[in-house]
């Protein structure tokens, strides 16, 4: 299932994205993967990132925080802090790039049961304009280009 | 992490703003809609909204200033159309993060689902680093 994500034109927020997945696993188990670091650590990331610490304070007011290493080497941790956690349905956080100030963006994670899947929709919000520049300096922008030619490649397309 | 030779492309960043804030009112969203169907006079695209002339035509402008719409004028007629490119370029920018979260789910499905006894997807090349 291709990630249908939101369509161009849909009415949707400005700043705001919605990213979704059908995955053949159980809620719980996704719900586990997202939030222990131990598994998080060997998924988390498009392939061109790396995921090479995290760490996760499972619960309301706890922090996380997560260690990227971008194809350049640079380290870019993403941060924040837990707002809702309703095990294993749904995660609310704040999210924020290190060590880049700026108004904290929120991510809602869903775990939708369906039958023997799960879809997960990811709700982006806040997503700012001004600090592009800042943020593809910091390489992001080179990582998320090699996510595109990865994804263009099909193998992201499974 | 410094600058690393990158020049400032404010100019291009202010466009983006510009956009973003156009965008941030639901008269002017509605009314890029109403565009969205065909080129209109002013006028016209103040009929629908409870009110004036003036204030449908201050958020026209600040469409206009962002580059959202172009207008026409012939004699005393304002045409107005949609002018794509800004728009393009916030949707360019949205996509990042898009292709950021859909490689991240398929990260996560690969791992999940290699795990899950039913292997199917293709080998991983993450190598578990």
């Amino acid at each position: 299932m291709a990630a249908d994500a939101t369509r161009p034109g849909a009415a949707t927020p400005m700043g705001t994205l919605v990213v979704r997945r059908t995955i053949r696993a159980p809620a719980a188990r996704l719900f586990a993967a997202w939030t222990q670091p131990a598994q998080l650590k060997q998924w988390w990331g498009p392939e061109s990132v790396v995921c090479v610490d995290a760490q996760i304070d499972l619960r309301v007011g706890g922090r996380y925080r997560i260690a990227n290493r971008l194809p350049d080497g640079n380290i870019l941790w993403i941060a924040g802090v837990f707002e809702v956690i309703e095990t294993p349905h749904r995660l609310v956080y704040t999210w924020a790039l290190e060590p880049i100030a700026g108004p904290p963006e929120r991510v809602t994670v869903q775990f939708k049961a369906q039958g023997q899947s799960t879809e997960v929709i990811v709700t982006h919000e806040g997503i700012p304009s001004v600090p592009i520049r800042e943020r593809h300096e910091l390489g992001w922008q080179g990582c998320l280009d090699g996510l595109a030619k990865f994804l263009q490649s099909g193998a992201g397309g499974a | 992490m410094q600058s690393s030779g990158s020049k400032r492309r404010g100019a291009a960043e202010d466009r983006l703003d510009a956009a973003f804030q156009a965008l941030g009112d639901r008269t002017r969203r509605a009314l890029l809609a109403r565009l969205a169907a065909g080129p209109a006079m002013v006028t016209e695209l103040a009929k629908p909204f409870d009110m004036s002339l003036p204030a449908v035509s201050r958020h026209i402008r600040v469409l206009e200033t962002a580059g959202l719409i172009a207008r026409s004028v012939e004699g005393r007629v304002h045409q107005c159309s949609l002018a794509a490119g800004p728009l393009q370029s916030v949707e360019a920018w949205l996509g990042h993060y898009r292709r950021f979260w859909e490689g991240n789910l398929d990260a996560l499905a690969r791992f999940v689902e290699a795990e899950g006894g039913e292997p199917r997807t293709r080998p991983r090349s993450r190598h578990g680093r």
